[in-house]
């Protein structure tokens, strides 16, 4: 096991009759970073994690989390994290405020020591209304304060702000970013790209229960295509045949291209020879890698 | 068609097919229940001289009359095969309709279901109407094949056909409450306690009527139904009553719907604290159970107050000289009143234990509507959450029955020999059945403990229970069959002295259910 991992997950596997919600999944999250863990609905996101606090027994491979067993040691870990679940229910009955602190202290903090006034304002959250009260976005602001308000090394958030507005998302986008410099880790399962693009240092992409891509974004980007753009001064002569250009298309002196990595090197030669007068080279977004691996068929 | 039932057929045909299994194995439970104890007691007493024998004797045994209600008339066949019955099978029809109109109503409200039928072309009552509609045609339906299956096993048919409009009209009643009780709160859990507080009101109501001021029962929808006298001298006029009940109440059900938004009760909800206390599993479970357990608890201690309370003028009712010449050879009326005693603790032992079954279905509800989840992502072990599940189920017997005891004390001693001497035999005799408690509470925490949903079989469990102990003897079934149910096998103070080894024995098997519970719910998937 390595000593800097927060999160191992090696060649897991669970199945829930016949379905095999997690097949021969593997994760490392390192400990510090935020990582962005990336898949549809049903990709097996939300097993992943109920595996990780040890509410599942996966029936074949190896978790570890803190450097523990999150089935065995479930009680010990969770001191050292906080979970939001993707759909949070609350009690009808209990206020907002009560199972704030209720949460704080069953995972071992102080309410009264924590920073839960200040993430009740920035969250511009009603704690004293009743639970069944709550709206679906202030129901997950109820279960973001209670985590973000305790003081422990990871946090495990799955599909946190899917029913926050977009202000709200930036304030937790912010508190996220603030969390996570102070060398805190944070697992962030999504499936809003733009949201992992901005807060992720690494993201792992699932499928059918299978990682099929993982890695830095800008690794992640290396291997993609870039956008290629250009107004060109002269006739495109001999640009079709550069190898590892793709989708080539000229329209009234517009190049658009995509180009393979090795390929981008060869095509600025040639450009530099017909000249241009407005050159954009984009790097694939998130958005683009991620319907990139879905369109490809799964190898298995 | 009115246009605020607009859609009610279309939504009525949506709750049958959700209901679809649920409304056939009620209904068919409660009329081959009937017709198969019927059909038991016609084999069983063939001639007049051994129904007089059978019959004679229950009108006297006010222990009886106030569980079951009197026989309409001790020489009818269909009388004494029905008797056991009428109300105790009454509550379960009341109950049905209550559940689904609870279900089809404020359960959808609540869920956020309604919301998303409501912004379709429904008009303002479509649900409420086919809810009630639906569990109308349940009341029917139950009443009218009990009727025939009466019959069918050599009953008079008008007798049946009053005993099972009696049926309907318990459960018509229940339809109608459940729609009033739920206008009034958003929470589908306190309606159906309002409602069970109003049937269980009417069940005592029934019972102080029937064994002291006749008049009394007649303020209670179960007098209305041993009223009607069926298998007697049946007054059909009677059968008006629960029918005007229901139309009222269903009437001011709409009245109070037109006054109050979709998934709100008129009662608004209060701003809760900002701050909680709350800091343990334990706590949350213990404050999650309050409403409820008040209202059980203040419930019992006012049953066991009215029950103490009668209990004295019990050997009065005993009215034939025969039978207080031998009351007086055996004992005098000291006995009966310990028999009254011993039979009313004895059943409020299996109403206690749906106490502890609902304790559990609860935590299977938490488990299963997400709720679980946070707690165990929490520092909170499995052991402790199923610890404090089990304390609810468990000890809030335990303090149910002591109410009983207390208030039954209460009224008893005030009229004999003092609180004291009261306390000193009614509380051990309010305790002596818990072990059955704990048992049947144990296989409902194990059920839970194999898996959430099972929680709910330990209704099963314990209607079977029930049902083994009213009819099993009578519908020969072996004696170890009838042996399951454990409420049988412990001593019924103060009728019966106290007996060590069977409490000893139940609360070994209690102990083994449990740890066997708790090793399955430390082993298996939560959520």
């Amino acid at each position: 096991m390595q000593r800097d991992l927060a999160i191992e997950v090696h060649d897991a596997v669970k199945t829930f009759g016949r379905i095999r919600a997690l097949d021969g999944l593997d994760l490392a999250v390192r400990t510090g970073e935020v990582h962005g863990f990336l898949g549809p609905n049903g990709a097996g996101k939300s097993t992943t994690l109920r595996a990780l606090l040890g509410l599942l027994r996966i029936d074949a491979g190896t978790l570890r989390l803190l450097g523990g067993d999150p089935w065995r040691d479930a009680t010990r870990l969770h001191r050292q994290l906080a979970y939001v679940p993707g759909d949070v229910s609350l009690w009808p009955n209990l206020s907002g405020g009560e199972v704030i602190d209720l949460l704080i202290r069953l995972r071992g903090g102080d309410p009264a020591a924590s920073r839960r006034d200040e993430l009740l304002a920035r969250f511009e959250l009603d704690p004293t209304k009743k639970g069944r009260a709550y709206s679906k976005g202030n129901r997950q602001k109820v279960a973001l304060v209670a985590a973000l308000a305790s003081d422990v090394p990871l946090l495990l958030l799955d599909e946190p702000t899917s029913g926050l507005d977009p202000l709200m998302e930036q304030v937790f986008a912010q508190l996220v970013r603030e969390w996570a410099s102070g060398g805190r880790t944070v697992l962030l399962s999504s499936h809003i790209l733009s949201e992992v693009e901005a807060l992720c240092d690494r993201v792992t992409i699932i499928r059918a229960g299978r990682a099929v891509e993982t890695g830095s974004l800008a690794d992640m980007r290396h291997l993609r295509r870039t956008r290629v753009r250009a107004e060109l001064l002269g006739p495109m002569d001999g640009i079709a045949s550069v190898p590892g250009l793709h989708d080539v298309a000229v329209d009234d002196g517009v190049l658009t291209c995509t180009a393979d990595p090795e390929a981008i090197n060869d095509l600025l030669g040639k450009l530099a020879g017909i000249g241009v007068h407005g050159l954009t080279c984009s790097p694939p977004s998130l958005e683009e890698l991620f319907l990139d691996v879905y369109r490809t068929p799964a190898t298995q | 068609m009115n246009q605020s039932l607009v859609g009610a057929p279309r939504l009525l045909r949506l709750a049958l097919r959700r209901d679809r299994v649920l409304l056939p194995v009620w209904v068919a439970a409660l009329v081959l229940g009937s017709v198969s104890s019927v059909q038991a007691t016609v084999d069983l007493y063939p001639d007049a001289a051994s129904r007089a024998e059978a019959a004679a004797g229950i009108n006297d045994n006010p222990a009886v009359v106030a569980i079951y209600g009197p026989l309409a008339d001790v020489n009818s066949l269909g009388s004494l095969a029905t008797f056991k019955l009428l109300l105790l099978g009454g509550v379960f029809v009341a109950m049905l309709c209550s559940v689904l109109v609870r279900r089809h109503t404020r359960l959808e409200e609540e869920s956020g279901r309604a919301e998303l039928i409501a912004s379709t072309v429904v008009g303002r009552h479509a649900l409420l109407a086919a809810a009630v509609t639906e569990a109308v045609l349940a009341a029917v339906l139950t009443g009218l094949l009990t009727a025939l299956g009466n019959t069918a096993a050599g009953l008079d048919a008008p007798g049946s056909l009053a005993f099972g409009l009696a049926w309907t009209g318990l459960g018509l009643v229940g339809a109608g409450v459940t729609a009033l009780c739920c206008q009034l709160t958003a929470s589908t859990r306190t309606a159906g306690g309002l409602v069970a507080l109003v049937l269980g009101a009417g069940y005592v109501l029934r019972a102080v009527g029937d064994l002291s001021a006749g008049w009394i029962s007649w303020l209670s929808p179960f007098g209305w139904a041993t009223q009607l006298r069926a298998y007697g001298d049946e007054r059909w006029w009677v059968l008006a009553l629960p029918v005007l009940l229901a139309a009222a109440t269903l009437a001011g059900a709409v009245a109070l719907a037109d006054r109050r938004d979709v998934g709100a009760g008129l009662v608004p909800d209060r701003p809760g604290p900002a701050r909680g206390r709350l800091g343990s599993v334990t706590g949350l479970t213990l404050r999650l159970h309050r409403g409820s357990a008040l209202a059980w608890g203040l419930g019992i201690l006012v049953l066991g107050a009215v029950m103490g309370g009668i209990a004295p003028g019990v050997a009065d009712i005993a009215g034939s000289a025969e039978v207080q010449d031998m009351l007086r050879r055996t004992g005098g009326g000291g006995a009966l009143v310990d028999a009254f005693l011993a039979t009313e603790i004895s059943f409020l032992a299996v109403a206690v234990t749906a106490f502890a079954v609902a304790a559990v279905g609860r935590a299977s509800a938490e488990e299963t509507e997400g709720r679980t989840e946070s707690v165990l992502a929490t520092a909170t072990s499995r052991s402790a959450l199923l610890g404090a599940v089990g304390l609810v189920a468990l000890a809030g017997p335990v303090v149910l029955m002591l109410g009983f005891g207390l208030g039954a004390s209460l009224t008893y001693g005030a009229q004999q020999d003092g609180v004291g001497v009261a306390l000193g035999v009614l509380l051990p005799a309010a305790l002596a059945p818990l072990p059955a408690v704990w048992l049947v509470s144990g296989v409902a925490l194990l059920l839970f403990g194999v898996r959430a949903r099972w929680a709910t079989l330990g209704w099963a469990v314990l209607a079977g229970c029930l049902l083994l102990g009213q009819v099993g003897e009578l519908l020969g079934l072996p004696a170890w069959v009838v042996g399951l149910s454990p409420y049988g096998h412990l001593p019924r103070l103060p009728a019966e002295s106290f007996a060590i080894r069977p409490e000893l024995a139940l609360t070994a098997i209690a102990v083994a259910l449990l740890a066997l519970a708790a090793w399955r719910y430390r082993e298996r998937d939560v959520g």
